[in-house]
């Protein structure tokens, strides 16, 4: 990592993203306090992470995908039992504060299940309980959705937004999944090579960046159109076209008038590219 | 930052029902134990008989009640802790642990402590019911009882120092083979094999001052009929010696650490 330099506001929804080996993890287990940089400096909720991190991890939650913080053989209920005592909770608010999360996740039926049965949705709920026992105000979430199935993924997009709506909870998310970026994220953060490439509202992106559009249109009879410029037939059948139109050299309205004048059209779809190719432009960019 | 009064307690006993909750792993340590013990204690029983009725000061009573206290100080400890929790930092499954506001060796050496005594309570009672069935009561019951806080000390001193020599894989990234040394020196230097008695005296002299004593040679002598309840003193003063080693390791390894990746 080098030369990266970024503030995050309190309550604010990050996505920390990049290709494999850009130092996403890196720069999470330096906000933690885990690693110690060779130089360079950083400050969380006002503290040195590598130099005061048992404080630190009084006032931050963090939550890796690929590694659990429950012990199996226990029933999560009995894990908050444990990190409580870490944690220094006392009993009657170890309690409170167990319902509450049990409320919130949805997951009060899941504590008094031994982790080892629990499916990986289900476990990923419980790890979200253990490191929002102790009420941080940051969340670091290193690629929290991995593995999980499409409802799992929703269903914990959701927590996530409902969690920093209702308690301020400051999100830092690593993703390699372009749908937590959009569903969790306001701001995006993109790193690559060590360095920040991309920082901006996750709206302001696909507003600068897209500068394409996809017009996909449903044909009752097959047309041939003329070569217009600033717009590449990406894909045609007898009964449908898609066409991909550069917006800075033509405007979507020529192409819709073309097709509208020129062709019988039973169906007509204009979208942004997905995020995911808006990405993958922005790591393909070359190093400075 | 939270004292280790507030979670250890809670560690230790969390850990202690995790392991309770294994009868099957806790009835195959048994049964190692037993046989283990027995053959020990029965080769060296035979060696007292042939040499007039004592060895190294040991009558053949007090050698039974020795081998089945000393092999179950060591049997209550997983085998393969240095490499267990070697393979932990070596593979990064440690900055789990770093997450929390606790020391990281601290919390393991409890939890581990926790483990180890249901496997350490079953093979006590069950040692003892053998020993007295082969050779008769114990040679001083005042003497066994020092032995039960004796095998206490034994364990927790061997995970601290386990967990000092674990350590070496923030540096080395693999303490297997310091693991398989280590294990060697607990079996003759620990006198677990042969009490320090016996050994030549300038091997004897070494054990001496070594910390292996402590693993198994102390509850083993207790156990054995000695009423030294010095030996509890040495245990203490090597533990707090072993505890310090093992927080320094981790303290300078964490700060080392490499995690690459998730």
């Amino acid at each position: 990592m080098r030369d990266i330099t970024f503030s995050v506001e309190p309550g604010e929804r990050v996505a920390y993203i990049g290709p494999n080996g850009a130092g996403k993890s890196t720069s999470i287990k330096m906000l933690t306090g885990i690693l110690h940089p060779t130089s360079g400096s950083a400050t969380v909720l006002g503290r040195l992470p590598w130099r005061e991190r048992r404080a630190l991890t009084r006032q931050i939650g963090t939550l890796f995908g690929q590694r659990s913080q429950l012990w199996f053989e226990l029933t999560p209920r009995e894990t908050f039992r444990m990190l409580g005592a870490i944690y220094d909770i006392d009993g009657p608010r170890l309690r409170t504060r167990v319902g509450e999360l049990g409320a919130l996740l949805d997951a009060d039926e899941l504590f008094d299940e031994p982790v080892r049965s629990l499916s990986l949705g289900q476990r990923m709920r419980c790890e979200l309980a253990a490191c929002l026992l102790h009420e941080p105000s940051v969340l670091f979430l290193d690629e929290p959705t991995i593995g999980l199935d499409l409802l799992a993924k929703q269903r914990f997009r959701e927590l996530l937004v409902r969690l920093n709506g209702e308690r301020a909870t400051t999100i830092f998310l690593t993703s390699h999944d372009v749908s937590d970026i959009e569903q969790v994220a306001e701001r995006v953060i993109v790193i690559n090579h060590g360095q920040v490439i991309y920082d901006d509202r996750v709206a302001a992106m696909r507003r600068e960046l897209l500068a394409t559009k996809v017009v996909e249109v449903a044909l009752s009879a097959p047309v041939t159109l003329a070569p217009m410029q600033g717009v590449i037939v990406a894909a045609a059948t007898s009964s449908a076209l898609q066409l991909v139109v550069d917006t800075a050299c033509r405007p979507v309205r020529d192409v819709l008038d073309a097709l509208l004048g020129k062709a019988d059209v039973t169906d007509i779809t204009v979208t942004d590219p997905p995020l995911e190719q808006v990405i993958a432009e922005i790591y393909e960019r070359p190093r400075t | 930052m939270t004292t280790a009064r507030t979670w250890a307690p809670v560690a230790v006993r969390s850990a202690a029902r995790r392991a309770a909750r294994d009868p099957g792993g806790l009835a195959v340590s048994a049964a190692f134990y037993a046989i283990v013990a027995s053959v020990l204690s029965t080769l060296w029983r035979t060696a007292t008989h042939s040499h007039g009725g004592v060895i190294a000061g040991y009558t053949a009573v007090q050698l039974t009640w020795y081998f089945y206290f000393a092999e179950a100080a060591v049997t209550a400890l997983n085998p393969r802790q240095i490499e267990i929790t070697g393979d932990d930092i070596a593979s990064g499954a440690v900055a789990v642990d770093m997450l929390r506001p606790a020391s990281v060796v601290g919390m393991r050496i409890a939890t581990e402590f926790g483990r180890c005594l249901p496997r350490l309570g079953v093979c006590t009672v069950i040692g003892s019911v053998l020993a007295w069935l082969i050779s008769g009561a114990p040679p001083r019951p005042v003497a066994l009882l020092l032995a039960v806080p004796a095998l206490l000390l034994a364990v927790l001193c061997n995970l601290a120092a386990q967990h000092a020599v674990a350590g070496s894989a923030f540096w080395v990234r693999d303490a297997r083979s310091a693991w398989f040394l280590y294990q060697k020196l607990v079996f003759l230097l620990g006198a677990m094999l042969i009490p320090i008695e016996a050994l030549p005296l300038w091997l004897h002299r070494i054990a001496e001052v070594l910390p292996f004593v402590t693993m198994a040679y102390v509850p083993a002598r207790l156990a054995a009929g000695h009423v030294e309840p010095q030996l509890l003193l040495l245990q203490l003063g090597w533990l707090a010696v072993l505890m310090v080693a093992a927080v320094t390791v981790f303290d300078a390894g964490e700060r080392r650490l490499q995690v690459v990746g998730g």
